[in-house]
């Protein structure tokens, strides 16, 4: 049996091959070199920037020879800190300090990767691996250490960091694959990877120490699963798992630019949920999302000490509604509670986190969490389509609690002379039974709906979500599911607002069919579900799905409803 | 000594394709040239000073050249920004 480990998927894609560990130590060379008389080393330092600027210059045109503009972009730009005249000097002063050439060059580009990676800029921070690189070659160079010669075949880097120059020295065609212990995504290394379509797996951390050069490996950049010296079965699995794969990503590259149509031409949106910013384009570029139907805030409150500030959250959310050039752009209010413990939260323990003091519950309470969040999403409403949707509302007087603060943030904006946007929508989050129930009155107040399934499911049917003894029984076709989502989108319709959905609920095809035909205006999902659904909708008519929905709505059960839905709509083997 | 201020309107700021097209810019130039923001100073010869400005888009940048040829240096510059470094949008 193969040694499994997990990282994160970054770039998709099955891969085989022999590892080639890259970035390889020269701490052994380090050992045995004989410094000579300091000016010697300092002859040889400023020698080495010469000869290794030149082999850098060669590189490029080769690169661009190839047509490989991107990555000849790369190298240049670290040939230009080669021969930097700042960088020149820094390395002239360490090497005449220190009296030792290799050495006094490492240090000098370590001192300069570190005031990058204090910039707080995940871009500037990710070019201290460039810096930590360039000073890797000339140390390399002096040293005399030769990087070792690819055999036959292809192979799979790995390497807690895979220097950006070792990737593009590489032909494409030699390389299945790149490991990655960092989890830096914004790293030279990962965008020469996703410009050749690498499968790329990051942030494995120590579990990169289990894998040894020319080990066999069987990685998937989708999932982020890395199997170590695979038996031949498995093998012969991921061989077959990959055929498919290749049929199923032509077809929906296929699918990408074309809507989301009923046959007889009723369309809905079709978006995505995300996470980060950094998620946006490859739900554009890849899946074809046609906006952000949930941005999920909450990461940027996870892994922080303190309540993230407005300046951090502006970035975030900026970069986000940049990115999605215009398309829309729904954020969601910070969405935690006492099952996901913060430190700044202060929530006491409790018996039921879910029925807790969460969500906008927290919001409401603390002015110090919502108002910089409001203040920085008004900020980013400038520069796109920007929504504010606020979860677990159970009454019209949250809502009214949540525009009231919103007016405060606007004054209080105007008064710091910050530019915001106006008139950005606030909607609610239809997650509760009761949102659902008061729907027809709470449409009166909001600009908008989204249905949020997860929740809506699992306190509908009294049904704890991470509880696996009982996850038989949570539903989303459970007939008083789908009763109070049929009575939440005619509630919208009635009311003319906008009506969507950002549950997992969404991304079944099946229960896709029947939101449009229950007249919802978008659904939002995982991105890589998007084709699936999109498929989907595309091969019902509007007036086919709405006999099923009225056939449906007369069944009493959820498994006799997925069962019937799934005879009338055989033709996706999905 | 000629100057002239101008805000950066690429998408990323001055990061390093950017900055390494001012360095080639400016290396075509006898003229001593800085960029300053409000915060820093860096030599425009220098791809990692030029980072280390941090210049995201929006920053005012402020091109000083001071030499025999500052008029057409600062001019070529102030180009390169204007043209968002050859950036799509």
């Amino acid at each position: 049996m193969a040694n499994k480990i997990r990282g994160r998927g970054v770039i998709a894609g099955v891969a085989l091959g022999r590892i080639r560990l890259a970035g390889q130590n020269i701490d052994g060379y380090l050992a045995k070199y004989q410094p000579e008389a300091v000016e010697v080393e300092v002859e040889k330092a400023s020698d080495a920037l010469i000869a290794v600027a030149e082999a850098m210059r060669e590189r490029i045109v080769r690169l661009q020879e190839q047509k490989m503009m991107a990555q000849a972009a790369i190298i240049e730009a670290q040939r230009l800190m080669v021969q930097d005249p700042m960088m020149a000097e820094n390395i002239a002063g360490k090497v005449a300090e220190i009296g030792n050439a290799p050495e006094g060059v490492m240090e000098a580009a370590e001192s300069q990767a570190r005031v990058f990676e204090d910039m707080q800029d995940d871009y500037f921070s990710a070019r201290a691996t460039d810096l930590r690189d360039v000073g890797k070659r000339i140390a390399k160079y002096i040293l005399g250490v030769k990087e070792p010669e690819i055999g036959s075949g292809k192979v799979i880097l790995c390497g807690q960091e895979v220097e950006p120059s070792v990737i593009a020295e590489i032909p494409t065609e030699k390389i299945a694959g790149v490991l990655l212990g960092s989890g830096s995504t914004t790293c030279h290394a990962v965008i020469i990877a996703k410009a050749r379509a690498i499968p790329t797996i990051a942030g494995l951390g120590d579990k990169i120490d289990g894998i040894r050069n020319g080990d066999y490996v069987i990685m998937d950049g989708g999932r982020g699963d890395i199997l170590v010296r695979p038996s031949q079965q498995e093998i012969d699995d991921y061989l077959a798992r990959m055929r498919r794969q290749v049929e199923l990503a032509s077809r929906y590259q296929a699918l990408r630019e074309l809507p989301a149509k009923t046959k007889d031409g009723h369309r809905v949106n079709i978006m995505a949920n995300i996470g980060t910013h950094m998620d946006v384009d490859t739900a554009i570029k890849t899946y074809g999302a046609e906006g952000v139907g949930l941005f999920r805030s909450e990461f940027l409150f996870m892994g922080h000490k303190d309540i993230p500030d407005e300046e951090e959250q502006f970035r975030a959310y900026r970069g986000a509604v940049e990115k999605c050039q215009g398309r829309p752009c729904i954020i969601r209010t910070m969405d935690i509670g006492g099952d996901k413990p913060l430190p700044y939260l202060h929530v006491p323990p409790e018996n039921n986190p879910f029925l807790g003091w969460r969500a906008v519950r927290i919001s409401l309470q603390r002015r110090d969490i919502f108002m910089p969040q409001l203040k920085a999403i008004l900020r980013a409403g400038l520069y796109g389509d920007v929504s504010i949707m606020v979860p677990m509302i159970i009454n019209v007087e949250e809502l009214q609690q949540v525009r009231d603060m919103v007016e405060e943030a606007k004054v209080e904006l105007a008064h710091e002379g910050q530019a915001y946007y106006d008139t950005v929508p606030i909607g609610v989050m239809v997650e509760t039974p009761a949102a659902a129930i008061m729907s027809p009155i709470l449409a009166k107040y909001a600009d908008f709906f989204s249905i949020g399934t997860n929740d809506l499911i699992q306190y509908t049917l009294a049904v704890d979500r991470t509880n696996a003894t009982i996850s038989s029984l949570y539903d989303p076709f459970h007939p008083a599911v789908l009763r109070l989502v049929k009575n939440t989108i005619q509630s919208a319709r009635d009311n003319d607002i906008w009506v969507g959905m950002c549950g997992e609920m969404a991304s079944d095809p099946y229960a896709a069919i029947l939101l449009v035909a229950m007249g919802i205006d978008e659904v939002s999902m995982s991105a890589p579900w998007i084709p699936r659904v999109k498929e989907m909708i595309r091969s019902v008519t509007l007036h086919d799905a709405k006999d099923a929905l009225a056939r449906v709505m007369k069944m009493e059960d959820g498994h006799v409803i997925r069962k019937y839905l799934r005879k009338r709509f055989p033709g996706n083997n999905l | 000594m000629t100057n002239q201020t101008v805000t950066v309107i690429n998408n990323t700021g001055i990061h390093a394709r950017p900055a390494a097209l001012l360095v080639k810019e400016a290396s075509k130039y006898q003229s001593k040239i800085q960029l300053k923001t409000a915060a820093k100073t860096a030599d425009a010869k220098s791809i990692l000073m030029l980072m280390g400005l941090g210049a995201n888009k929006g920053t005012e940048v402020t091109i000083c050249a001071d030499g025999p040829d500052e008029t057409e240096a600062v001019a070529a510059l102030v180009n390169l920004f204007q043209s968002k470094f050859g950036e799509q949008n």
